[in-house]
């Protein structure tokens, strides 16, 4: 087994965990123009949904998936409804969204945590994985479904912001929701289905995550890190650039291993961030 | 009698929090998320120093305060480029960088072990023992620091510091430095907060990079919002409900974990909730 080929093959890996969630992050920031720190949170209740559903109802491990996915997005849409919007409609600028949404954060992860107690959770009861060999290096064969799953997602994505008229009203909203609003897109109504839509993304980014290592309800700060990571390196509000900094942050940070222990991860990713922010602010792909 | 010294205790190191998060988040307009970080720092630098060496208490006390300021300093020359959310975000990973050098460099920090047998304040002969003595030494420094942050606040430093919030672009063309203003406050506000993490190490006598992880910077955050941005009083009276609120809870009877995550959960609605109807905070003067 070849380190370096392992390494590579793990930085794909990761960096198809933090895609989605970074995609969507982006996609949030780009139609809402606020940092969502709750954002980390929809992948965490996603992943405990497939935990209590297929893990504990012994329920369809697919059919679990896809309720976690669709019931993430509907946390997304309440909360948007409910606080975000509301908020918006009373003026509230970007940083009072902000801190309500550090509130959000705050409350999920409590009553996650109360509901589902603080420790380590595996999704699915049996934990033995597949091994083969690829490029010189072992990945598991969930490893290889998660990394597919990831990308396909991320197309379909691309393509229905692109293709579809529905895409096309999340742009306008995105470049000015005044000028939207006057050629009479419902603003409101396309925003409350980012929201679904993006929810939805990273409680799929958490469920994938949840396969290939466990969930716990305090790796919501860790999905919101790699996320933002990501999704500022590949200049906010570009969900194209979050795609490709997602992938670069889980290489970086895995080839770092290499030359410090594997607990400084995050701090490697973090320190990726704070040289773009320093060199590059505006990200890989610049567009402010 | 003994409970109502250890609240008092409580309740003056985290009004110094809150006054000194203050200074930054309410007077400058910076959302910092990284205060438990230096609170933290203060609390190792000094638990090494009494544990490894015989200085006296108020050399360790300036050497601990000293440290953080300087790692304040390193951080905040590159926060002080940013403003508004990027600077959130920024501080919140500086957070997480310092929490992981906490656990994780064992040699100097015990890592996971944490620190166990501080030995009491000893100044002048006298030893602050737990008790009276203790929230006499607690209350002092709480009051030197809001004497220090009143006079701070009301100088012509202060009066730039609340230029910088409203526009921060329109003083720079005046010619100010704001990168200098911004810095300075910081490690100012770094150093109150180092303070009162070597108050806290040697009144509890044992440490734990817990104590200091992000989740503990957001709940600072709480205290300086929910008392009120940009009021020195506010900071006192959020620091009071932060401490005493969970003590009404304990009559409850809930089980120690549980009540610890609806503690949390209370915060974060308390954040939301707040957001709504008054974001300056209880005595607020100044909005996000």
């Amino acid at each position: 087994m070849d380190i370096f080929a392992q390494l590579i093959v793990n930085g794909f890996i990761a960096g198809s965990l933090y895609a989605l969630i970074a995609v969507s992050f982006s996609l949030l920031y780009g139609a809402t123009r606020f940092f969502h720190m709750a954002h980390g949170s929809f992948a965490v209740i996603a992943a405990y949904v497939v935990v209590y559903l297929h893990r504990t109802l012994e329920l369809p491990f697919v059919f679990s998936v896809i309720s976690g996915v669709v019931l993430s997005g509907l946390v997304g849409y309440v909360l948007f409804r409910t606080i975000y919007r509301p908020l918006r409609e009373r003026g509230g600028s970007p940083m009072i969204l902000l801190v309500a949404s550090l509130g959000v954060m705050i409350v999920i992860h409590s009553l996650l945590a109360i509901t589902f107690s603080s420790n380590f959770t595996g999704l699915t009861k049996v934990l033995e994985r597949t091994r083969f060999e690829l490029l010189g290096a072992s990945v598991s064969s969930h490893q290889i479904g998660i990394f597919f799953v990831s990308i396909v997602v991320s197309l379909l994505v691309f393509v229905l912001l692109e293709k579809t008229m529905f895409g096309k009203k999340i742009q306008a909203v995105s470049d000015d929701e005044e000028v939207a609003r006057v050629m009479g897109i419902n603003a409101n109504a396309v925003l409350s289905s980012v929201f679904f839509l993006s929810a939805a993304l990273a409680g799929l980014g958490g469920i994938l995550t949840g396969v290939d290592t466990g969930v716990q309800p305090s790796m919501d700060l860790f999905f919101l890190l790699k996320a933002v990571i990501a999704a500022i390196i590949g200049g906010v509000g570009n969900v194209y650039g979050a795609f490709f900094a997602a992938f670069l942050v889980g290489i970086v940070e895995n080839l770092g291993i290499w030359f410090i222990p594997s607990e400084w991860k995050d701090s490697i990713a973090f320190g990726l961030l704070i040289l773009f922010l320093l060199v590059r602010p505006n990200g890989l792909l610049g567009k402010r | 009698m003994e409970y109502f010294y250890h609240l008092l205790v409580i309740t003056s190191l985290f009004s110094i929090i809150g006054m000194s998060l203050n200074l930054v988040v309410g007077y400058t307009g910076l959302l910092s998320v990284v205060h438990a970080a230096f609170y933290g720092i203060g609390a190792y630098a000094a638990a090494i120093l009494l544990a490894s060496t015989n200085l006296p208490f108020l050399l360790v006390v300036l050497i601990s305060v000293g440290v953080t300021s300087v790692v304040a300093f390193g951080m905040g020359v590159v926060l002080s480029r940013f403003r508004g959310d990027y600077y959130a975000l920024a501080s919140l990973g500086f957070g997480i960088i310092v929490y992981t050098i906490l656990l994780n460099w064992q040699s100097l920090t015990g890592g996971a072990f944490g620190i166990f047998g501080i030995v009491k304040p000893e100044i002048l002969g006298f030893t602050f023992t737990t008790g009276a003595p203790y929230a006499f030494l607690a209350f002092i420094a709480a009051l030197l620091v809001y004497a220090l942050s009143r006079f701070l606040v009301d100088s012509s430093f202060g009066r730039v510091l609340k230029a910088i919030r409203e526009n921060e672009s329109a003083l720079a063309v005046f010619g100010y430095k704001t990168e200098r203003y911004k810095l300075t406050v910081f490690v100012l506000a770094a150093a109150l907060a180092a303070l009162a993490g070597v108050l806290y190490g040697s009144y509890i006598s044992f440490i734990h990079p817990s104590s200091f992880q992000d989740m503990v910077s957001i709940y600072m955050i709480v205290i300086v919002i929910l008392g009120g941005l940009a009021s020195l009083p506010g900071s006192v009276l959020g620091a009071a409900i932060f401490i005493l609120l969970p003590e009404f809870l304990r009559f409850l009877g809930l089980p120690d974990d549980i009540a610890a995550h609806m503690r949390q959960a209370l915060y974060g609605v308390a954040l939301i909730v707040l957001m709504f109807v008054r974001p300056q905070g209880i005595l607020g003067s100044y909005k996000l």
